[in-house]
């Protein structure tokens, strides 16, 4: 005979019991612990440097733990940013780009620095360089740490350059028909020879952000206060440079993710793109070169990229808590860890320099204006906007004075939402 | 007139389809009907004010030219990849079914059916390298060949058809097998009858299987119909993110990008009410033309 075996549980003990189970599961995590955690939302994995500086911080003992969360890139974090507010529970930090300055501050309610503790918010920001502040105030109000900055330089692959038979001796400072007839020098010696990684001679990177370079560099701004100014002839100068290696052929016009793997692979032996590629480019197995960003016959006016670090957490005592970490970001020993990223060093303390960064601080030292923060509750539209008559231009669906006339009818609307 | 008492038994189909109801209405009707509210709003969720605005949200969309390019590519889609996903699985299952070695039948089934199977993010990452412009096998086998060298996805004349082709390689897996066990389960006696008749295999194929199929047949074509705008946006999205410049977008990819990358769900779920009309008017036009011609009965 097979014993029945029975559990017996009172109606008091399973309610009892159930309660302490679900009491387990919502209570939140800094019931059981004595830290404030504060959770921060990158588009870095556990990999990068971002996450040096989380662990150095917690190894710290601050009596704040901070937690890196990877939530993909500028566009998917800010999706998941407003998806977690409007339920009621922002990241209580985000790496934010400077692009998304407005969208930050005007609709996920970035929090200001001063307005969670104004002492400490000065003590912050006075930490970084005084040209960036401005950088990350948005509304006269100090929305973040301004510590990831890059700028849009060129990188020559030296190997297919002297493949070439080119000259090694290359100026700091050059010029745009510099740069295109070396491209096309490139392209003469080794296209078609059946070179092993040889593929593409110049790639000028079809996005927002250099088409504004050369458009700045030509005298223009796309965005002039909140005038939209990219018709204007000299931005239709700086254009019509940008887009001429492509109808040359010279400039195979690629996507993103494609031609950073081909860079890397040392398919493409010029290519304008950030500065912060210095880390990947100097541990690929071909020698790479910075210099500066194609000049157009006057002085430069080069733009600034990357993120900043915002504070979402709308409790108090978490704000307090992420100020704690914004701290140790940028105190000496947090910059430290975090120039191996290859962004700039914005803060005042005394950072070596990595290889190759020399063209992007002689940028920096030159003056770096914001790239592109696009106005408006529809600003990120406006931006898709300009990527897409930017990306006309082109593939020559439309000639520079064409692509940038309509791009201003098209921008109008947007932009003036409000 | 005596009411009936209620018992278990008059209450247990409730109870058991209860759940299922439950469910199809929060996670179907209601978002369904949130959508169509929320498209006369301008609201992103987390602004306190959400400003009624009427149909400001369709004139909007209708007045964008990304919508009305989105619009024309997806007709594009429909025209190359709803015949494609019906007839070339239909084609396929019919030659499977006469491939006659057990274990070489099931290598060809297991080989197109892997696709189907397949995560976006697995297949779009081995396309991105078969259509590589630089480096990728298509161009290799091009350039072997004296051919000139394409831009594949990142061409926008070429755009659209790459991602109908992944999209068309990723999906016809799923028609192929129903059609299969569809045609398996075809009668032999009434094709060996048609045998003896002296009926050849495409006269078998066009007046008996086919028929005999005709409702697995109307249930892949109407699933494909309702199925080929969402399949494509995972390709899309994978493989070119709708551009260059809109080219190979289309009316439900602009629809994510208006509530997921702008942020505007007003006009989002403007957009998704035009997609359901659509679907709704579409999926009644087949019942309406292809049912009668439906064979339920063997």
């Amino acid at each position: 005979m097979v014993k029945k075996t029975s559990l017996a549980v009172s109606r008091r003990r399973f309610v009892q019991g159930a309660a302490v189970a679900a009491a387990a599961t919502v209570m939140p995590r800094r019931a059981f612990s004595s830290d404030a955690v504060v959770t921060i939302s990158s588009p870095w994995g556990a990999d990068r440097p971002f996450q040096q500086v989380v662990d150095a911080f917690n190894a710290r003992q601050t009596g704040v733990q901070a937690v890196n969360r990877l939530d993909g890139d500028y566009q998917e974090m800010a999706t998941q940013a407003l998806a977690s507010i409007a339920a009621g529970r922002p990241p209580e930090m985000m790496i934010t780009g400077w692009k998304f300055g407005y969208f930050a501050r005007r609709t996920l309610g970035a929090r200001d620095f001063r307005e969670v503790d104004a002492a400490r918010a000065e003590a912050i920001i006075g930490q970084f360089r005084p040209q960036v502040q401005a950088l990350v105030e948005i509304d006269d109000a100090l929305i973040g740490l301004p510590w990831a900055m890059s700028t849009p330089i060129t990188w020559i692959n030296m190997d297919l350059w002297r493949d070439a038979g080119l000259d090694d001796d290359i100026p700091m400072d050059v010029p745009h028909d510099w740069v295109v007839e070396r491209a096309q020098a490139i392209r003469a010696a080794l296209d078609g020879q059946g070179h092993p990684t040889y593929r593409s001679a110049l790639d000028l990177s079809n996005n927002e952000w250099t088409s504004q370079a050369y458009i700045q560099n030509a005298g223009g701004f796309i965005l002039d206060g909140d005038a939209i100014a990219c018709d204007s002839p000299e931005a239709i100068r700086g254009v019509t440079a940008f887009a001429e290696p492509v109808r040359a052929g010279l400039w195979t016009n690629l996507e993103f993710r494609t031609q950073r793997q081909a860079q890397l692979a040392g398919n493409i032996a010029i290519v304008t793109t950030s500065s912060a590629r210095s880390t990947a480019l100097n541990a690929s197995e071909f020698e790479f070169r910075g210099v500066k960003f194609p000049g157009l016959g006057r002085p430069r006016t080069m733009n600034s990229g990357g993120n900043f670090l915002a504070i979402y957490a709308r409790e108090q005592e978490l704000a307090e808590a992420s100020m704690t970490f914004l701290e140790f970001c940028a105190s000496a020993e947090g910059q430290t860890i975090w120039s191996d990223v290859g962004y700039l060093n914005t803060s005042i303390h005394d950072i070596a320099p990595k290889p190759n960064q020399e063209a992007a601080y002689a940028q920096l030292t030159d003056g770096l204006t914001p790239e592109t923060i696009w106005p408006g509750s529809r600003g990120l539209e406006g931006q898709d906007v300009w990527r897409q008559w930017i990306a006309r231009v082109l593939e020559g669906v439309v000639t520079p004075e064409e692509g940038m006339v309509r791009a201003k009818a098209e921008l109008e609307p947007v932009l003036s939402a409000g | 007139m005596v009411r009936q008492p209620i018992t278990w038994q008059s209450l247990a189909p409730y109870v058991f389809v209860g759940p299922a109801i439950l469910f199809v209405v929060v996670f179907l009707y209601a978002p369904v009907l949130f959508s169509v509210g929320l498209s006369v709003f301008d609201w992103n969720f987390i602004r306190p004010e959400a400003p009624f605005v009427g149909l400001d949200n369709y004139a909007r969309i209708f007045a964008d030219p990304n919508f009305r390019s989105a619009g024309w590519n997806t007709v594009l889609y429909c025209l190359a990849l709803i015949p494609a996903q019906i007839l070339v699985p239909l084609g396929l299952a019919a030659l499977l079914l006469r491939v006659r070695a057990g274990w070489v039948a099931g290598l060809y089934k297991a080989a197109l059916f892997v696709p189907t199977i397949l995560a976006y993010s697995v297949a779009g990452v081995a396309w991105l390298w078969l259509f590589d412009p630089l480096n990728g096998f298509f161009n290799t086998v091009l350039v072997w060949a004296g051919l000139p060298t394409l831009r594949w996805h990142t061409d926008p004349d070429l755009a659209l058809w790459c991602v109908a082709v992944v999209t068309f390689w990723k999906n016809f897996g799923l028609n192929m097998l129903l059609f299969l066990a569809a045609l398996v389960s075809v009668p032999k006696d009434v094709l060996e009858a048609a045998s003896i008749d002296a009926a050849g295999p495409w006269r078998r194929f066009w007046t008996i299987e086919l028929p005999l199929i005709s409702p697995t047949f109307f249930f892949v074509a109407v699933t494909t119909t309702m199925g080929v705008l969402d399949d494509i946006v995972g390709t899309i999205d994978v493989l070119t993110e709708g551009g260059p410049f809109g080219q190979s977008s289309n009316i439900l990819y602009y629809m994510y990008q208006r509530g997921l990358g702008f942020f505007q769900f007003g006009q989002a779920s403007a957009a998704a009410v035009i997609i359901i009309a659509l679907v709704i008017v579409v999926t009644w036009a087949q019942f309406r033309l292809f049912e009668r011609r439906v064979h339920y009965a063997r």
